[in-house]
């Protein structure tokens, strides 16, 4: 959809603010009573224009291209609420320089209601998340971006969002939820356009954009949830797909195996902290003895993790990982790339380090993987400044380093980044 | 010296009208003499009194430089039992880039308070941990301490004076390194048992944040804070909070604190009731 240039895109989200003028919102009247509390209106408007740019730290001598990031944003949400019914949308009018397009993303187009005093229903376009990882995905299999993670843009386009409907029931001590897409949505994996990856074909860094063939089945995702003596309990199920391309099929075309999941999680206080554990079995059904090499294996995926606060705003929190591949053996001899298949016991460290100073209007922030196992690093440094109520200014980089070009992040070290973000919110 | 329960009523009545309700005290009450007996009192009445109730708040942050954010905000609050567990949500609608998102609480009193973020971007529910009460509540001047409610149990009171106008208190943490102050002082208005100013001392022994009420009005029989402001007066910066809207005994049931309010807020208790 090629819509329109950044200018109009800019004009379109100004006609946004008379909206709030006559609002009970201001800078007046704070010396008197606040008043009398009006009637809220059943629309509510909001949204941000935002730019962003971002390059490479080196050069990348696959995808010759500095640039990762170069974009300009405009954000339009509509709240529209009478009685249980409520209606959401989202849209971004996008006009991404690096890719030459210009585009709109329909992040939420959604409708909530409750068709009864114990039951959520929830459907169209929505983004939606759950599990106790933090960067770290267990038996949240909704669809992620991590093309938007790897450049810089805001930490919200992590998670993409899916056509689907989200029932929900709650009882009195327990909560079940349940989720179908249609239409299963596959995560926005690194395909070459922005950054490169490591063919295992080829043995090098790659651009060659990929598209994989998509899956036309759906996907179900549940939880049941229980909060007992403040600590957090939930079971997870989900059916569907592989969310990222760990397939070839016999036409040798990518695509997304089949997988089920299925897992526990908890998280509760622990002294002045919290702890977190999460573990999920992937059982890939298309390879259930681990020996087709086309298909990737089952997987054992374990979390543990804790996090306090260690001076005055400032936080820390680690997480140890686990992913134990199945069939080891079986995979190992079968594979066309046996140097190239990542550990048996895949295991990394997490750390995040969060200050926040000058009344929380600047925060500092630093997230970083270790994994010993793979002999790779991803640091993730940023400091954002909440300049205020309007401008927000944010910079960051995302490093990579490693001793082998085929792991999981040593891959990634020519599309090691900085980036540069200013947002206006109205 | 009493060990008596005076903080977080102090607190809680000037910045939560919310937990502010007493039954009728007359104005010309005989003085009590009882630090503990005030508190106990006024702690029960102001906390407890009423089984629920909500507020719309707005708050002006300023900085040292004269610059100024605003939030604006409702909240709901209601007690499972007296004198016990409190459930407290805020849903935040201005500016627009917090706007949806939500901050709920669980009040133990003597213990840690369980709290969650609701972050709608992401829909994304962050449990905070318990450690971090005496920072900012979304870069104001008032400590999330100061919004759910501090634990009485941790600071020892002392009845200093009694005035015409006010019982004067001074309350003095039991575990000085968890938290900033040495000490703080408190005048609580006899005839509604309101604090009407909050002033804390630092190690050195200098006055650095003061809480006032600059206005009080009735609200269903119940003594209530309109407005307050917090200063920090070492760094210049100070907050105004105001309320509106405010209500209780509204009949709210248990299961709107939960998980699922975060998701979907209860509109039905969060609107303007007529």
């Amino acid at each position: 959809m090629n819509f329109f240039k950044p200018s109009l895109l800019i004009i379109l989200a100004s006609m946004n603010l008379s909206v709030f003028a006559t609002d009970d919102w201001s800078d007046d009247n704070w010396e008197e009573d606040w008043g009398t509390e009006e009637t809220p209106s059943q629309w509510q408007w909001s949204g941000f224009l935002e730019a962003g740019y971002g390059s490479r730290l080196q050069s990348d001598s696959a995808i010759g291209r500095d640039k990762t990031l170069s974009e300009i944003r405009a954000r339009v949400e509509l709240e529209y609420q009478v009685d249980n019914w409520r209606f959401d949308l989202e849209v971004d009018g996008l006009y991404d320089d690096l890719l030459h397009k210009s585009e709109i993303q329909t992040r939420v187009a959604s409708i909530s209601f409750s068709p009864l005093n114990n039951m959520d229903i929830k459907a169209g376009r929505q983004v939606l998340t759950w599990g106790t990882g933090d960067y770290l995905f267990l038996n949240d299999l909704f669809a992620k971006d991590w093309q938007s993670y790897f450049s810089g843009r805001d930490d919200e386009y992590l998670k993409a969002s899916s056509n689907s409907i989200k029932t929900s029931w709650f009882a009195d001590s327990f909560s079940v939820d349940l989720v179908w897409t249609p239409r299963f949505t596959p995560d926005h994996t690194l395909n070459g356009d922005r950054f490169s990856y490591f063919s295992p074909a080829t043995g090098q860094s790659s651009a060659v954009h990929l598209n994989p063939d998509e899956p036309a089945g759906s996907s179900w995702s549940g939880r049941l949830s229980t909060n007992h003596n403040s600590v957090e309990y939930s079971l997870y199920g989900y059916m569907g797909y592989w969310t990222t391309p760990l397939g070839i099929k016999a036409n040798g075309r990518m695509t997304y195996p089949e997988l089920n999941v299925w897992g526990a999680s908890l998280r509760m206080p622990v002294g002045n902290g919290l702890f977190n554990s999460e573990i999920a079995w992937y059982d890939s059904r298309e390879d259930r003895s681990g020996d087709n090499p086309q298909t990737a294996n089952s997987q054992v995926r374990w979390l543990a993790g804790y996090e306090q606060e260690i001076g005055i705003n400032l936080t820390a929190a680690v997480q140890y990982y686990l992913e134990w591949t199945q069939d080891y053996d079986q995979l190992k001899s079968n594979s066309a790339t046996p140097d190239f298949e990542q550990d048996e016991y895949r295991q990394l460290l997490t750390m995040r380090l969060t200050k926040l100073t000058h009344q929380q209007k600047l925060t500092w922030s630093l997230f970083s993987f270790w994994s010993w196992t793979d002999k790779d690093t991803y640091l993730k440094p940023s400091v954002s400044w909440r300049i205020n109520d309007q401008w927000t200014v944010a910079t960051g980089a995302n490093l990579f380093y490693g001793r082998q070009k085929h792991s999981f992040f040593g891959q990634h070290k020519d599309n090691s980044n900085a980036w540069l973000r200013v947002r206006w919110n109205y | 010296m009493k060990i008596i329960r005076t903080f977080s009523l102090m607190i809680a009545m000037a910045v939560s009208s919310l937990t502010a309700a007493i039954t009728a005290i007359p104005a010309v009450a005989e003085a009590l003499t009882d630090a503990s007996e005030i508190v106990r009192k006024a702690n029960m009445a102001y906390y407890y009194a009423g089984s629920d109730g909500r507020a719309e708040a707005r708050m002006k942050i300023v900085d040292a430089q004269g610059r100024t954010q605003l939030r604006q905000f409702t909240m709901l609050r209601r007690d499972r039992e007296q004198g016990g567990l409190q459930d407290m949500m805020v849903f935040f609608s201005r500016p627009s880039d917090i706007r949806g998102t939500v901050f709920r609480v669980v009040r133990h009193p003597g213990g840690d308070d369980d709290r969650w973020l609701y972050l709608p971007g992401l829909d994304l529910v962050k449990r905070i941990s318990a450690g971090d009460k005496r920072t900012s509540f979304v870069g104001s001047d008032f400590f999330y301490e100061d919004v759910s409610g501090r634990d009485p149990q941790a600071d020892k009171h002392t009845l200093m004076d009694t005035t015409d106008q006010f019982y004067v208190l001074t309350s003095i943490p039991k575990d000085s390194k968890s938290v900033e102050f040495a000490s703080y002082q408190s005048w609580i208005n006899r005839a509604t048992l309101l604090p009407e100013k909050v002033e804390f001392t630092n190690q050195k022994g200098k006055l650095y944040r003061r809480m006032e009420v600059l206005k009080t009005d009735t609200v269903q029989g119940y003594p209530v804070v309109l407005q307050a402001r917090i200063s920090n007066l070492d760094r210049g910066t100070s907050t105004l909070m105001q309320m509106r809207g405010i209500k209780f005994d509204l009949g709210m049931p248990a299961n709107i604190f939960s998980e699922r309010s975060l998701r979907t807020p209860p509109v039905q208790w969060l609107r303007k009731k007529p």
